[in-house]
């Protein structure tokens, strides 16, 4: 029983991370139907850059967010006007798995000659130690994890709903043409939010690497994870994502504890398959899927 | 599409062909005075890239330490050595094709293995369709053996299942009330890993410790705390990690996260990476595994490749470029007493021949093989104390004392 509500608190605090890691993901599906590939290793870039702020600088990993935040915000805006705005409108879906496939690859590869093939890892000192809440360990890096997820995630909600950018995007994500009719500049406003999509990632990437160590090829294992998270949660719907990553987080918990890892891993994948099967606009997403 | 098409019928027709061409004259055809003055080139396939690129070109380096010293003291039989390398990615689709194209376009005269033994075992298969003889540097498991191959050889002290034969003996020599009554196992799903760890656990059991966890991980996982909330729910005394590096960090963070505190940890390959120390902060201390080289050893020409090593990559060498170098060793040994270094069969037959038979001298001791290439030797356990890496057992080769049980960490 107490390794079931183990399994639980550890599921939830992951499903937390995963939200922070796809959140990104989503925006750019649902503002302008991009696959986007390379966000894992957009994220590990970033793991890669608070890596050498805490090195070099000696100073503590959150405080590259300040760098790699706009860095990232820039990067996004740029990949966008530059590369994905120029995709034939038609085939955008697919030939944006291409294209960032291609992005993907070459992060990849700058990666490997600036940092070498060799493991790296931020390792802090709070980073191995756990609270102790009725028996049930809580790590202190995935409370930590959970906490920025929840936070960014907050930011991400406000700045969606309440503020005029926000609106313009949901209005881009919701209808394009009519968005543009009633004066929204979609171009701009789509360039924006694949910058805050990565914005995400510069967060998300800090925070994995505190929990992992990684190498240039690390991404890899993480796109089919956070792509079954997006589907099942609905594609384009950023609540949808969230609450489908605690979910996933918490089944690959429990089925961790009380079957195996195997299974575990596995369950994303029966998830979507499950979700494209019954419901495949997702659980809890929008009507954008069918688009898909 | 129809030009694509065209193209690829063009492409592989030209592949049969070649592989036609080098199949009719490779056989029999006794080689020409001519063909002996170039140099002798080497084909090798490595992950350079994807998975498993940081042992891959841990190994590309440890061959190129080894050509580089060959060809400073006049190369194999007077001919230079040049080595071919292609990149794999650690795909075993790629790396079949690899060694395919090395053996019949670039018509290399010998051929090298690659790295890990899922990317071993299609490469041999090539190798033996061709009647090359495969040395290969990282193939330890024992599915490696079990292919019917004739012509592979592992060069390095002992496969998979026999890495920890030592630690194994010390345990079970323990009296009664020492011995560490339970273990729990968590293993990568891969051949190599798993062998390590399993190979423990079946000697372990035998000797009435208790497997109380007994789990395997697929490589995609990312997060550890629920295995080790497993284990911390079974309170064993022992915890083996059939790891590579991630996944041994991800071990190590998550079991001291949820207090975990067995008597002695064990992890396969990750604790021999000079990275781990760092990326578990203090935690590395007392953690053993099973290690086939060490720099400090005084085998056959180990000082040398440490020292030309240093010169060439400006770095310590590794275990890795260890097992690369024993590679050079040996096919150095069996074409000096061959007396030939060419793809044709009557060569290939007398190095594979020589290496059945004889003993070699390397950089990871003496190394002599059974009759399907395994290695017939044992790894050394290595330990950090006090922070640094020492030889714990066998006995004769320590250069520290055991320590059991571990510190807390």
């Amino acid at each position: 029983m107490s390794l079931l509500l183990q399994g639980l608190a550890l599921g939830v605090l992951t499903g937390g991370l995963y939200a922070l890691l796809s959140s990104g993901l989503s925006l750019y599906f649902g503002v302008m139907r991009v696959v986007m590939v390379a966000h894992p290793a957009f994220l590990f870039l970033a793991a890669y850059l608070t890596y050498t702020v805490h090195t070099v600088f000696g100073a503590d990993p959150f405080l590259a967010l300040p760098v790699t935040v706009p860095l990232f915000f820039l990067l996004g805006v740029a990949v966008q006007r530059l590369l994905v705005a120029r995709l034939a409108p038609e085939n955008v879906p697919m030939m944006s798995v291409l294209l960032t496939f291609g992005l993907a690859l070459t992060i990849e590869g700058l990666l490997g000659t600036f940092y070498t093939g060799s493991y790296k890892s931020v390792s802090m000192e709070y980073a191995t130690r756990s609270l102790t809440v009725a028996g049930v360990h809580l790590p202190y890096d995935k409370i930590i994890a959970f906490a920025v997820a929840a936070l960014t995630l907050g930011v991400l909600f406000a700045v969606l709903v309440k503020s005029r950018f926000g609106q313009a995007l949901r209005a881009t994500i919701q209808h394009r043409e009519a968005a543009r009719l009633v004066g929204v500049p979609t171009e701009r406003v789509a360039g924006y939010g694949f910058g805050v999509g990565l914005a995400t990632a510069a967060v998300g990437g800090t925070v994995l690497a505190l929990i992992t160590p990684f190498f240039p090829a690390s991404h890899w294992v993480w796109i089919g994870k956070l792509m079954a998270i997006i589907v099942v949660g609905g594609l384009g719907s950023v609540a949808g994502a969230a609450l489908a990553a605690v979910l996933l987080g918490v089944v690959e918990g429990v089925v961790l504890v009380t079957v195996d890892a195997t299974w575990a891993t596995m369950m994303f994948y029966v998830f979507l398959f499950l979700t494209l099967l019954a419901r495949p606009q997702g659980f809890f997403g929008g009507r954008l899927a069918h688009r898909f | 599409m129809p030009r694509l098409f065209s193209r690829l019928v063009i492409t592989s027709m030209c592949g049969l062909a070649l592989t036609a061409c080098a199949k009719t004259d490779g056989p029999g055809a006794a080689p020409s005075p001519g063909q002996q003055q170039g140099p002798v080139k080497i084909g090798i396939s490595l992950p350079l890239t994807g998975d498993f690129s940081e042992p891959g070109k841990g190994i590309q380096e440890g061959y190129q330490v080894w050509a580089d010293r060959v060809n400073a003291k006049g190369g194999l039989l007077g001919r230079k050595v040049e080595l071919i390398f292609r990149d794999d990615a650690s795909d075993p689709n790629r790396v079949s094709s690899d060694y395919e194209s090395l053996i019949t376009q670039d018509k290399v005269d010998l051929v090298f293995g690659p790295f890990s033994s899922r990317l071993v075992i299609p490469a041999a298969k090539v190798a033996e369709s061709y009647g090359m003889v495969f040395v290969e540097p990282a193939g330890a498991a024992k599915e490696v053996f079990e292919q019917g191959f004739e012509r592979l050889f592992y060069a390095a002290p002992a496969i998979a299942d026999d890495h920890y034969d030592y630690l194994a003996d010390h345990l079970i020599k323990l009296p009664e009330d020492q011995r560490p009554k339970t273990a729990a196992y968590a293993s990568l799903d891969d051949p190599f890993a798993q062998g390590t760890a399993y190979g423990l656990r079946d000697r372990l059991a035998e000797a009435g410790i208790k497997t109380v966890v007994d789990e395997v991980y697929p490589p995609e996982t990312t997060d550890f705390s629920p295995i080790a909330a497993k284990i911390a729910a079974a309170k064993p005394d022992l915890v083996v990690g059939g790891t590579q590096f991630e996944d041994s960090v991800g071990l190590v963070r998550a079991l001291q996260e949820l207090k975990v505190q067995p008597k002695l940890a064990a992890f396969s390959t990750g604790p021999t990476l000079a990275e781990f120390p760092d990326a578990v902060k203090g935690a590395a201390e007392h953690i053993v595994s099973p290690v086939g080289w060490s720099a400090a050893s005084t085998f056959t020409g180990n000082e040398e490749m440490v020292g030309r090593y240093k010169e060439m990559f400006g770095g310590p060498a590794n275990e890795d470029a260890a097992n690369g170098y024993t590679v050079g060793q040996i096919i150095e040994a069996a074409v000096t007493a061959a007396g030939c270094a060419d793809p044709s069969k009557e060569c290939q037959d007398k190095l594979t021949e020589h290496i059945r038979q004889g003993t070699f001298d390397t950089v990871v001791g003496p190394l002599s093989f059974d009759d399907k290439g395994r290695p017939e030797q044992a790894h050394m356990i290595q330990q950090y104390v006090d922070g640094r890496i020492e030889i714990v057992l066998p006995e004769q080769a320590k250069t520290a004392d055991f320590v059991y049980p571990k510190q807390a960490w």
